[in-house]
Parts: C-alpha cells; sequence; structure tokens
C-alpha cells in the first residue's frame, strides 16, 4: 500500500482531505516534523536562557565592589561531599573571579536583558511549535517569527560575545553560533514549509 | 466520553513541568561549579534556593497533573500508531518519569534538611527543619537525588525520543498533547 500524501492538497498547514487516526485534520508533514523539533528544542533553551539569565543576576549580586575575590574556604567534609580537590575549590573561585574580570561593564546588563528576552520567545517558540503540529492556520507565520527572533537574540549575544574580553568568548560563542545556525535552519524551514502548503493549496 | 486529547490544562501544566525540569539541571549543572559557601563567597545562595523551590513546587504540578489526568482521560492513543511493545514502553515509560520525579524531589529536600542550609518556600515561607544536621544522612540522600536524577533524564530521553518518533509519522499521537 503506498503511503498516504500528508502535505498535498492544504487548507494552510493541514490537509483538507485526511484526518489523523485519532480524528481532526492532519498536519502536514513538514509541519508536524518542524513543530515537534521546535517543541522540543524550545523546552531546552528556555531553560538554557533562564539560566543565563540566573548566571548575570547570581554575578552581579556576588561580585566583590572592589573586584578582588576573597579567598577559597574549602573545609575537608564538604570537598568530600562534592568530590572536590583542594585545588579544584579554590579554582572554582578564581574562575567565578574571571569571569567577572573580562565582562565589561555593560555586558552583565546586556545579557540579562537578552537572556529575558530569550526565555520569552524561546517559550512562544514552544507554543509555534505546538500549533504548527496540530495544523493552526496562524501557526507557520507565528513559527516564522518566533525562530527568526531567536536567531536574532542568538545573532545579538555572538556579538556581545565577541566584543566581551576572552574568557567570556571562548565560553559563549561557538553556543551561540550553534544555535543561530538551527534556528536560520528553522526559519528557513517554517517559510519554505509555508509557500509549499500555499502551492499545494493553489494547485 | 473521552476527549481526544489532553485537557488543556494536563497540557500546560505538562509544558511547564518539562521547561522546569530541564532548568533544573542545567541551572543545577551550573551552580555546583559556583565557590563553596562562606561568610564572603555567597554565589551559591539564589541558585540553591530557587533549585530546591522550583523542586518542591515540581511535586505539587505533578500532583495537579495527575489529578487532571485521572479526572479528564483522553482517547487511547491511535492502534496504528505503534506496536504493542511500544505501547507498553510508553506507559512504563511515563511510570517511571512520575516516580522519578517524586523520587529526585523527596531525596534533594531531605538531603538539605540534612544540612545547616535551611528552605525558605518562594522567600516567603520559612520550611521547617525536619532533622537535626546529619553528614551522613546528607550524603545518603545527596547520592540518590544524584543518581535518581541521571536516571530521570534517560528516561525524558527515552520519553522525547517517542514524540519525536511519532511526530516524523505524523501519526496524530503527539497532537493529543500540543492542542
Amino acid at each position: 500500500m503506498t503511503p498516504r500524501r500528508t502535505d498535498g492538497p492544504a487548507r494552510n498547514v493541514a490537509s483538507q482531505s485526511s484526518t489523523d487516526p485519532a480524528g481532526g485534520a492532519r498536519s502536514a508533514a513538514w509541519a508536524s516534523w518542524l513543530g515537534a523539533v521546535a517543541v522540543i528544542l524550545g523546552v531546552f533553551l528556555t531553560a538554557v536562557h533562564a539560566n543565563e539569565l540566573l548566571k548575570q543576576v547570581v554575578l552581579v549580586r556576588n561580585a566583590p565592589p572592589d573586584g578582588r575575590m576573597p579567598a577559597a574556604v574549602c573545609p575537608e567534609e564538604e570537598l568530600e561531599e562534592e568530590g572536590l580537590t583542594a585545588a579544584e575549590c579554590e579554582h572554582m573561585v578564581t574562575n567565578v573571579g574571571g569571569l567577572i574580570l573580562s565582562a565589561p561593564a555593560w555586558f552583565a546588563g546586556f545579557m540579562a536583558a537578552l537572556s529575558l528576552a530569550g526565555t520569552i520567545v524561546a517559550f512562544l517558540s514552544i507554543v509555534a511549535g505546538a500549533a504548527l503540529v496540530g495544523g493552526r492556520a496562524w501557526a507557520p507565520v507565528a513559527a516564522a517569527a518566533t525562530f527568526g527572533a531567536l536567531a536574532a537574540v542568538d545573532a545579538a549575544g555572538f556579538v556581545a560575545a565577541v566584543n566581551a574580553g576572552p574568557i567570556l568568548r571562548q565560553l559563549y560563542l561557538a553556543e551561540r553560533l550553534l544555535w543561530l545556525l538551527i534556528h536560520l535552519m528553522m526559519t528557513l524551514g517554517a517559510i519554505a514549509g509555508m509557500r509549499f502548503s500555499r502551492a499545494a493549496r493553489a494547485a | 466520553m473521552a476527549r481526544q486529547g489532553y485537557s488543556p490544562t494536563a497540557v500546560v501544566i505538562h509544558w511547564l513541568i518539562a521547561v522546569c525540569i530541564f532548568f533544573l539541571f542545567v541551572s543545577s549543572w551550573w551552580m555546583m561549579g559556583l565557590p563553596l559557601p562562606s561568610d564572603e563567597l555567597t554565589f551559591r545562595e539564589l541558585p540553591f534556593q530557587l533549585h530546591k523551590n522550583l523542586g518542591i513546587t515540581l511535586l505539587a504540578a505533578l500532583a495537579l497533573l495527575l489529578y487532571v489526568r485521572l479526572r479528564h482521560r483522553p482517547a487511547p492513543a491511535p492502534d496504528r500508531a505503534a506496536r504493542p511493545w511500544m505501547h507498553r514502553l510508553a506507559a512504563a515509560d511515563h511510570v517511571l518519569i512520575y516516580v522519578l520525579i517524586v523520587a529526585v524531589c523527596v531525596s534533594g529536600y531531605l538531603s538539605s534538611s540534612y544540612t545547616r542550609w535551611g528552605t525558605t518556600l518562594w522567600w516567603l515561607v520559612e520550611l521547617p527543619d525536619w532533622a537535626d544536621e546529619d553528614e551522613a544522612m546528607n550524603m545518603l540522600f545527596s547520592d540518590i537525588h544524584l543518581w535518581t536524577a541521571w536516571a530521570l533524564l534517560a528516561v525524558v530521553a527515552v520519553h522525547v525520543g517517542g514524540a519525536l518518533y511519532h511526530a516524523f509519522r505524523n501519526d496524530g499521537v503527539v497532537r493529543r498533547m500540543l492542542r
């Protein structure tokens, strides 16, 4: 039996003629795939951006006013509990001190605002992805807009990291570039899928 | 009559729980690299309180999800959507996820209870100390917390893999949780 095409004559992303076994219009294949990927990545990215916001808040709130980090305190029982050596314990303080030292004055505020925007848009991308899977008429436009917005957030983060110190660059650049590429692909996928569905509807 | 998909409340809680779990993982990996606490080094204070608060809230959200799921049962997944062993795997994976979420949250809270670090629920309600400080008990529950968390990540990966499989088949199963 030939598999049924699910991206044939379509009413926006939903096929007019086919229904899924649970009832209701079945979404186009591209919309189901892209939507599911968007939901999974959106859940993870919401967490990542929220964690970045937390990072900036924690670093700013606890940074010593004179920029000099206090000495590490490494009690034996805590080292054992966390599986750390004394050298690692001391490095944790140096590491955080390096992050604070390497950040220009504008960096924490900018990244906090950017990660707040990223958290909101990433959450919206979950909604857009779910709408794609659900075959909602507005879903492709919403998906293209949210994925594009996420790409813009990634690009802004990339530019910010480029203009920060070397310690922050090595932390942020590759990750930001990877997310930027993923979101560009998803944006183009949503746009291409939208055009495909429109063409199929017109045919 | 059973709904075709899960109830909107169940859908919203499910995705909030998903975001919460991933945030707890990502933030915990980061916060464990922060300096050990002292009078002058307080970097861990906010993330640890937030971690404990989200864990406790997650338990409440899970209880609400189970209540809603029991009250509003969706129609069974389409028969042609998966083979019998897949149905069994999915059912077992769901149960494991619920059990592990409870185990991770409870062991985390108990671990914290045996330390000198108290928990203030959302910075409003001071939770009572259930136990005296005890390093051995703290270590025990801390280990349980750690390993149940890794196990939870593994079963969530199976859950996500199953969802993607059905989404790529476009067989209507995933739509039930995305309405």
